[in-house]
């Protein structure tokens, strides 16, 4: 009885904790705006770099910053 | 407690630790998987095969995060997610080795987590599987002897 209790009862909680996680920090799983520098300017981009870490942030070869006057660059780990 | 009493409880705590990585980070790449798709499609040498992955990928974790609370199936799920872990694992090593186009991120919370700490998370979850694979396979030798004994 108390092992069916558990069989039924454990993944339930296991799948619904990992659902309610999955929504709690949904925001961090969206990309980040950054900018990278062009001919005009700079462009905005989506960028996946989440401007924590020691090593610059790159789309391809664009270094991508925080800000559109592309004076503060964006981190990600090395 | 007996030895296997304890093993039989590690088996469920491990169970209950991989569904929870699985079913979050599949529902994580679900609820947006237009942007997980054009993560995989930036990815070095797996690029072509985006779309495949990012359906094949969550689907995947699902399936193995339900048949780890089945008996019968339980030891499968356990090979299945040493395989999955150990292919990312291996990818991330051979990308961070080899490629000079290193993929930003991962997704889900996981992303605030450097690469050595996502291999180290990765390793932590094998080892778990690994364990559960070799408890699981002990506590069937001990019920199978008992079986033929009887």
């Amino acid at each position: 009885m108390k092992s069916n209790f558990l069989k039924l009862v454990l993944p339930a909680f296991a799948i619904l904790l990992a659902v309610g996680l999955a929504f709690a920090t949904e925001e961090s799983n969206l990309p980040y705006v950054g900018y990278i520098a062009t001919q005009s300017g700079y462009a905005e981009i989506q960028t996946d770099c989440p401007n924590l870490g020691e090593g610059y942030c790159y789309e391809g070869l664009d270094q991508v910053f925080n800000d559109s006057g592309l004076t503060d660059p964006k981190r990600t780990w090395d | 407690m007996s030895h296997k009493g304890i093993y039989s409880k590690l088996i469920t705590l491990f169970s209950l630790l991989l569904t929870i990585l699985f079913v979050y980070t599949a529902v994580s790449k679900l609820m947006h998987l237009d942007t997980f798709q054009l993560r995989v499609e930036r990815m070095p040498y797996i690029a072509s095969y985006a779309t495949v992955i990012s359906w094949a990928v969550p689907f995947l974790e699902l399936v193995i995060a339900g048949l780890l609370w089945f008996t019968r199936y339980r030891i499968l799920a356990l090979y299945a997610s040493l395989v999955l872990l150990g292919s990312f694992t291996i990818y991330i090593l051979i990308v961070l080795k080899y490629s000079e186009s290193i993929p930003c991120s991962c997704g889900g919370v996981i992303s605030a987590l450097g690469w050595r700490d996502h291999i180290l998370l990765n390793i932590f979850f094998m080892v778990l599987a690994l364990l559960g694979i070799l408890w699981s396979k002990k506590q069937y030798n001990i019920q199978t002897n008992q079986n033929t004994v009887q």
